[in-house]
């Protein structure tokens, strides 16, 4: 492609990841696909999606605000992410490259996979981002954590520009020096200890740093998928001659994900294991009044 | 279905998910374990290594095993679908989240409690009219009161004032709850769930308070026995009610509760029974309620609500059709606290009921007192003498009282012999109040407010007059409706009566019971079409709507203000030997209001006194209250073209 090879591949990667984070994203950077398309499964690949990909860019935006680690679970599950807001930038990002540059990009869909059911994603976001250094995988389940700005939500854009790829993150933030005193006290981080239905377990070594991460994804998404289905299924279900099987079908197990959502009930996670990460609430630049108050910091360091 | 293929169409058998099942479930992203940080370090071979343990795709599992990716689907769906726990969520909500969560303070829902069958049934035997309860709760009548909550209350405003006052002890209303979260404890150690009913028959002691109070805070329901019902009324209320636990004392002269009751359990006459708890010498198989009593209190249930059954009382002892009448907190407390204010009750009044507590009309009076923190005094078995010197004693400010009570005090003497003048208010109910026992009482305690109260079992209170009303109106009528309540008269058809024309009364009110249990029939003939509940009295209402009873429609005997069904004993009658037929009906009695007289037919070549025929019914455990007082003996029954006994022509001759 003749347009192409006229783009600066470092400049135009500047322009992209500049746009992500005008547009409000707190990290962004470019994941290599070759890495990708190893790691991840067949089917679920970069090119699985997209045959001539030749970059993922990856953007986090910030997660939960202080406020919302205070409120009852109730609550919490009712609060919903700011992924939705990942996906706007990366959906202007992709329109963004195309009309900037003239190379064919993509929103890469952050849904489940419609044929494997609620828990099996089209593409990892988590992949995406923990290769293009802008996350690594903490104790809770593989949530991504950054060192400054905690956690965050992902989206991805894929695009068929070279780009020069980031490297992964130097280090692990997680565990955190009060998660590792904790552990050596008893035997458990604060993920582990307070998950509600006890998904999370691990080992870390004398270093400080992860040995093992055990996660059952099963017990969190029994946790988080029965709450507030709404009852279409279940009339469906009333009039069925087995119920079971029309409520645990697993086409009808996305239905069951889907419904949850449009009622606003927990989905996914339940939080708790965030609530209570130091890295989460407390990295440098963790929520938007931590992010005011390093604004307002370096204002006070760059004023003569 | 899987991606639009059925299980046929996918081939996948039982047997592949015995086999498969598990293994598929491990394999998958349901269970997750990274070792190391292979991504992020980009150490790929490790991440090669270690791909089972990191959750593989169906595809992969496919693979792997050596099935189809939509069979791996579909014994996937299948293992989570078989592992997974419902309303999990409920930790989150319960334990609030965050550092709130404790795991350990979480009650799987699978080990949480429920009623049992029996408990459900009552429950659902509380079956208010939809639109009279939006009423009711709108205007107020019913709302979230509960003995509980009241003990509480004053406990907490006034724990050393006088909950209790008897010969042995003064109990505080601190001292009051303490044992009464003991005892519920205990109870509930012992298998007493909320729901379920226990029956007591106790005298007006402080025991009794406490046990229907432990009852009451438990969310168990309270049934009676009267004092004088033995083996048979036992047997026949105890397996109605479908108690799970009778508490009674050791003996009642030559009668044993105790061992009356264990022998009906060990010949599974009441398999519901499981305790037996006695005041005094409990023997084997059962507990001592002083035992119970002195433990270390221990946990709880949830305290109970307005809305939970709370008594379970009979209004006869019928082996054919019990009349269960089960009440719960809206309807017998919110009559009482609207009583409070109706009788000008307080706090300070010293409150003695004559009849047992057994009688709801005797609760009343402990429903008055414990709503308004006032002090209830025991008389444990009425007397003239003991009625008398109690009141001297103890200066009571409001005595409840049977009008036969107070006639056989007032003969008796017992009245000239103690001072009564401690008594600002008598309250008269049971039976008809004669003029001349106001007159006499009046007499004696011209400052003091004389008050008829007309009730059943169905209602509590019904109808009263107030304070301020003059005398006479206490000596010719039961007064207005209470708070909450609504009377009418009518006449057979339905149709209004006239003011002081005679019909049936009827009433309808936040105070009235819904049904009686597990009795159709019984429902049926008690309320009209329009929900309002046949009383059985015949009654006029004066121009200011007092209410005066001048009879009564059904054949109840009621004797000295205890009414009761004499079809039992008729049938038992019926069964003797020397008799053909028997028919048993009231005659007037100065004293008790009515008596029972038993008119007989007899077979050819028999003869039988009354001595035989008592003896006979007290060896069939008919309670002594129930036996008949006169014996005429006659040629033959007016009968009806079915052979129904028109007891109306039945004519008692004067000894």
């Amino acid at each position: 492609m003749s347009r192409n090879r006229a783009i600066d591949p470092a400049d135009a990667k500047q322009q992209i990841l500049a746009y992500c984070k005008r547009k409000g994203a707190l990290a962004a950077g470019v994941a290599d696909v070759a890495v990708l398309d190893r790691v991840a499964p067949p089917g679920h690949r970069p090119s699985d999606l997209m045959p001539k990909v030749k970059s993922v860019i990856s953007l986090g935006v910030g997660g939960q605000t202080r406020g919302a680690w205070t409120v009852p679970a109730k609550a919490m599950g009712y609060f919903g992410s700011t992924e939705s807001r990942a996906y706007t930038i990366a959906y202007g990002c992709a329109f963004f490259i195309e009309g900037r540059f003239g190379v064919p990009s993509i929103y890469c869909p952050p849904d489940v996979d419609n044929a494997f059911g609620t828990r099996v994603p089209l593409q990892s976001l988590k992949l995406h981002a923990e290769v293009a250094g802008i996350g690594a995988r903490s104790l809770a389940g593989d949530i991504l954590l950054h060192p400054e700005f905690g956690y965050m939500y992902f989206a991805s854009v894929f695009t068929e520009l070279k780009l020069p790829p980031d490297a992964p993150l130097a280090e692990n933030p997680c565990p955190a020096p009060s998660c590792v005193k904790m552990y050596r006290k008893v035997g458990r981080t604060p993920c582990m200890k307070f998950c509600p239905v006890q998904c999370l377990s691990g080992t870390i070594d004398e270093q400080g740093n992860q040995v093992e991460m055990h996660y059952d994804m099963a017990a969190c998404a029994d946790l988080s998928e029965q709450y507030e289905a709404l009852p279409m299924m279940l009339s469906r279900a009333a009039h069925a001659d087995d119920a079971d099987d029309v409520l645990l079908d697993p086409d009808n197990k996305l239905f069951w994900y889907k419904m949850s959502v449009g009622s606003g009930g927990l989905l996914a996670q339940c939080f708790e294991c965030m609530r209570v990460c130091p890295i989460a609430t407390q990295a440098p630049q963790a929520d938007p009044i931590l992010r005011l108050e390093a604004a307002e910091r370096q204002a006070g360091d760059e004023q003569p | 279905m899987t991606a639009g293929l059925s299980r046929a169409q996918l081939g996948v058998t039982d047997a592949m998910l015995h086999a498969y099942a598990d293994v598929v479930f491990k394999l998958s992203n349901n269970l997750q374990t990274r070792r190391g940080d292979p991504i992020r370090r980009l150490e790929l071979d490790a991440v090669d290594a270690q791909r089972e343990a990191l959750g593989m795709s169906d595809a992969q599992i496919a693979g792997r095993i050596g099935l189809t990716p939509a069979q791996v689907t579909w014994i996937r769906n299948f293992a989570e679908n078989r592992r997974m726990r419902v309303n999990n969520f409920q930790r989150l909500l319960e334990l609030g989240g965050g550092r709130r969560h404790r795991e350990e303070r979480f009650v799987p829902h699978e080990d949480r409690f429920a009623y049992s069958e029996a408990a459900l049934a009552l429950r659902e035997s509380l079956h208010f009219d939809d639109e009279l309860t939006a009423r009711y709760v709108q205007a107020g009548w019913w709302s979230n009161q509960t003995l509980s909550a009241w003990l509480e209350q004053h406990a907490t405003a006034t724990p050393d004032k006088a909950a209790l006052l008897s010969a042995e002890e003064t109990v505080s209303y601190a001292q009051l709850q303490a044992r009464v979260e003991h005892l519920a404890s205990a109870l509930y150690r012992i298998g007493i769930a909320p729901g379920e009913v226990v029956t007591v028959q106790l005298p007006n002691v402080p025991a009794y308070v406490v046990v229907y109070l432990a009852i009451a805070r438990l969310g168990a329901v309270m049934s009676t026995l009267y004092m004088p019902h033995r083996a048979a009324e036992l047997e026949t209320l105890l397996a109605h009610s479908r108690s799970r636990a009778f508490v009674c004392l050791d003996a009642t002269g030559d009668f044993k509760p105790p061992e009356t009751a264990l022998a009906l359990q060990a010949n599974d006459a009441l398999p519901d029974l499981q305790q037996i708890i006695v005041a005094g010498r409990a023997p084997a198989g059962t507990h001592a309620l002083n035992e119970l009593l002195s433990g270390n209190a221990g946990p709880l249930p949830p305290l109970p609500v307005a809305a939970d059954p709370l008594l379970l009382l009979y209004t006869s002892g019928t082996t054919a059709a019990p009349k269960g009448v089960p009440h719960n907190s809206h309807t017998v407390l919110s009559n009482a606290a609207a009583g409070v204010e109706a009788h000008a009750l307080s706090g300070e009044d010293v409150i003695l009921s004559a009849p047992p507590f057994g009688h709801l009309y005797g609760l009343y009076s402990l429903h008055l007192a414990l709503c308004t923190g006032a002090t209830t005094l025991l008389l444990p078995a009425f007397t003239p003498p003991a009625l008398a010197a109690l009141i001297a004693g103890s200066r009571p400010s409001v005595l409840f009282a049977a009008p036969a009570q107070l006639i056989a005090c007032l003969h008796s003497g017992a009245f000239d012999a103690h001072a009564i003048d401690s008594l600002r208010m008598i309250v008269l109910s049971g039976n008809a109040v004669p003029a001349r026992l106001i007159e006499q009482l009046g007499a004696r305690l011209p400052r003091a407010t004389l008050t008829q109260l007309w009730g059943m079992t169905e209602t509590q209170a019904g109808t009263y007059t107030r304070p301020g009303d003059p005398p006479e109106l206490a000596a010719r009528s039961a007064g207005r409706p209470s708070p909450g309540t609504e009377v009418r008269v009518v006449d057979e058809n339905g149709a209004a009566r006239a003011s002081g024309e005679e019909g049936e009364l009827q009433l309808r009110g936040a105070l009235l019971f819904p049904g009686y249990l597990r009795n159709e029939a019984a429902d049926q003939s008690a309320f009209t079409d329009d929900g309002w509940f046949r009383t059985g009295d015949i009654a006029s209402l004066d121009q200011r709507d007092n209410v005066i009873i001048s009879g009564r429609l059904k054949d109840l005997i009621n004797r000295g203000g205890v009414k009761y069904n004499p079809r039992d004993v008729e049938t038992l009658l019926d069964a003797h030997p020397a008799i053909q037929q028997s028919a048993i009906v009231p005659f007037a009695d100065p004293v008790l209001g009515e008596r029972a007289c038993c008119f007989a037919v007899l077979n050819p070549g028999h003869e039988i006194t009354l001595d035989d025929l008592c003896a006979y019914l007290l060896e069939c455990g008919i309670g002594k209250i129930k036996l008949p007082e006169r014996l005429q003996i006659v040629a033959e029954m007016p009968l009806t073209p079915t052979r129904k006994v028109i007891k109306g022509r039945l004519r008692v001759v004067d000894d």
